[in-house]
């Protein structure tokens, strides 16, 4: 067994990083059909996916929960899963709400605090709250324990850990003393003196206008409680994520500035003493097998000025496929010396045309799991 | 002559998905806008909390790119822009009175909310790039007659572009409001603002730019132009490519690899010619990459586009 599919068959969280534009989601997918088909109820958790792949994991409209991919689509596609699929699309909207209404157990409170105008604004907002919300998503499902295995496809960023520690700025900030500036005045009898609450209450109203500040001192001292717990969740998951039955997996693609990303993002997950247990190399050409020429030889026998022309060109491409295959070669030989020794640099082939419908992904599963695609050092 | 347009905007904001070459794009346009006499700032956003390595700095052959607009090449400036920078600048020009706007600097506890919030992250960065837009020369002129934008990944574009509209519901006066209604006077005002989405000729990379395209028009955003990325050029004549079909052997062989890549870079040009809302230009693929793509990429866009040459570097 690779070490890839032995992952896909022990862990309780795998968390796909990497720059983007990489194919992680592509990746998220494939292993989570890899697992299924290995008898695991597995969820892979994407984050704004193609729309065709999304199609193909039938994930278009943002469902309140994970919708299991019909038994006789992953047929269609020659996919025999044991165990089952489900795929949910991050919406940071529906994990706010429903996190709001698990926190506050009165359901006229709970949708009080859903009908606040900066609360629907903020939860609209695009960047950001993906980071905010993904780690309480994958609190939730962990917690719920429906699922053997959660894949977790992280948010587009140029750092994509980012999400790691989005959470954390959250809790600073929480802690921090300007907080309670921002709740309203309980006659003095907060932490901060008169003076001091007057001066920040200046400053606050300046920045934000008057009646801003007011929206939002009700915001904070509504959202208070809530605010508190998803930084708690966060932190958990945080620890949770050092344990044994999670693994990272760092995405890349053969380009340059994909490798030294690569490297970095290994780095900081070291640094942040979280379990990397792979790197993904995709559409890489370093596996194409030697075959021969475009030459003379193809010519036919009474052959024309259009015909030696147009095997010139031919000739020219090929000479290109042959050396875009050795830069190949050579970027995954700088790989495999530059990973860590327990490290495993998994090679995935150019699908052409990519992989946007269940079959592809079937195909992509299949050829992850082939021990024969591992590089170690 | 797609270009052209771009350049007498004040404001280009470069998106597109990672690995398309944005950022090579991004730079030829400064380097090209700067040859046609413009007073050119390139710049990038950081990513929150981190110091994640710059692609646009190595573009210009640095590091990093400082907060502060930086000489790094002829007639071009780059800097960065950051969330706290930003913040600064909003800070001060809030509270004319200097004590205030000193006090609400050294604020640690105000520098936390400012990077906490989902949004201020955006608010941050909008605001230095309101900033650098209303800079001006000792005559009136602006500081910078050409800013172009390295954008980050879909969802982050989308977020900066969506920002004014979406918080405007929520402050409705005050400092904010009017720095977001500024804002966007330049950016969705077609006239001073637009958008240049990138992309490579795949049918993955065609599909998601498409979307992109609408996501920013729905963010009241002008697309000026579709930049088809890493076009392979097609060397055979019709004649040829007919004659070809007789001599290609049934097996394996070097040569159909990229053959087939030239079949699917048609297609994908036809469908975006087809189907987007702005004009597309067609880039080649260039040998080098790194610097020499942008040196190679600015003399294609002089050359073949036009562009900068006839801008009139003598205002």
């Amino acid at each position: 067994m690779s070490r890839l599919a032995a992952h896909i068959h022990d862990k309780r969280i795998v968390i796909c990083c990497g720059a983007g534009g990489v194919g992680k989601t592509t990746t998220s997918a494939a292993l989570a059909v890899a697992a299924a088909q290995d008898g695991r109820r597995v969820l892979v958790l994407t984050i704004d996916p193609s729309k065709r792949l999304a199609e193909a994991l039938g994930v278009t409209s943002n469902t309140p929960d994970p919708v299991r991919v019909r038994a006789d689509r992953e047929a269609d596609a020659g996919i025999q899963a044991p165990g089952a699929l489900s795929a949910w699309m991050l919406d940071p909207k529906l994990v706010s709400d429903a996190t709001v209404r698990r926190l506050v157990r009165d359901p006229k409170k709970a949708q009080e605090l859903l009908n606040n105008p900066i609360y629907q604004q903020v939860t609209q907002m695009i960047a950001g709250m993906q980071e905010y919300t993904a780690m309480e998503a994958l609190h939730g499902f962990v917690e719920r324990g429906e699922y053997d295995l959660v894949i977790l496809d992280t948010p587009p960023a140029r750092n994509a850990l980012n999400f790691l520690d989005a959470p954390r700025r959250l809790g600073e900030f929480l802690d921090g003393r300007i907080f309670q500036m921002l709740l309203p005045d309980r006659e003095g009898k907060g932490p901060l003196g008169g003076t001091t609450r007057m001066m920040a209450a200046k400053i606050l109203s300046g920045v934000f206008g008057d009646e801003f500040y007011t929206d939002l001192q009700v915001f904070f001292s509504a959202f208070h409680g809530i605010f508190a717990q998803l930084n708690g969740n966060a932190q958990k998951m945080r620890v949770r994520m050092q344990q044994d039955d999670v693994v990272f997996l760092l995405v890349t693609s053969p380009v340059r500035t994909a490798l030294d990303d690569a490297l970095y993002f290994e780095d900081r997950i070291r640094e942040l003493d979280l379990p990397l247990g792979g790197l993904i190399l995709n559409r890489s050409r370093h596996l194409a097998e030697a075959r021969p020429m475009p030459d003379s030889g193809l010519l036919p026998p009474r052959a024309t000025e259009t015909h030696r022309a147009a095997l010139a060109h031919l000739v020219v491409l090929a000479e290109r496929e042959r050396k875009h295959e050795a830069e190949h070669r050579e970027l995954l030989s700088t790989l495999v010396q530059n990973a860590p020794k327990d490290i495993e640099v998994l090679t995935v082939p150019e699908f052409p045309g990519g992989i946007d419908d269940l079959r592809g992904l079937g195909e992509l599963a299949r050829w992850m799991l082939d021990e024969t695609h591992a590089h170690k050092a | 002559m797609k270009l052209q347009p771009i350049l007498d905007r004040r404001v280009v904001l470069v998106s597109g998905k990672g690995g398309v070459g944005r950022t090579t794009v991004t730079a030829a346009l400064a380097r090209a806008a700067a040859a046609a006499g413009k007073r050119v700032l390139v710049a990038e956003i950081e990513e929150p909390a981190t110091q994640a390595q710059s692609t646009l700095a190595r573009m210009f052959g640095r590091e990093v790119l400082p907060v502060r607009p930086t000489l790094v090449a002829p007639g071009v400036h780059g800097c960065m822009l950051a969330t706290e920078e930003g913040t600064e600048q909003f800070l001060g020009d809030v509270f004319r009175v200097q004590t205030l706007a000193r006090l609400a600097l050294r604020n640690a506890a105000l520098r936390r909310l400012l990077h906490a919030g989902p949004s201020f992250h955006e608010m941050g960065i909008f605001y230095q790039l309101l900033h650098l837009v209303r800079q001006e020369l000792p005559d009136g002129r602006p500081r910078w007659d050409f800013l172009v934008l390295d954008m980050p990944a879909t969802g982050h574009t989308l977020a900066l572009t969506a920002l004014p509209d979406i918080l405007l519901r929520l402050v409705r006066r005050g400092p904010i409001a009017a720095a977001l209604r500024e804002g966007q006077g330049w950016l969705n005002d077609a006239r001073t603002g637009c958008a240049v989405v990138v992309t490579i000729p795949e049918p993955l990379p065609v599909t998601e730019s498409l979307e992109l395209v609408e996501g920013l028009q729905a963010t009241r955003m002008h697309v000026a132009a579709m930049v088809v990325n890493k076009v392979p050029e097609d060397p055979f004549s019709a004649e040829e490519r007919a004659a070809l079909d007789e001599l290609l052997p049934p097996g394996p062989l070097y040569g159909k690899e990229e053959l087939a890549r030239l079949e699917r870079t048609r297609v994908s040009l036809e469908r975006l010619r087809g189907a987007a809302r702005a004009p597309v230009l067609a880039v080649p693929q260039f040998l080098a990459d790194g610097q020499g793509a942008v040196e190679a990429m600015t003399a294609w866009f002089q050359a073949e586009e036009g562009l900068g040459l006839s801008g009139g570097g003598a205002r």
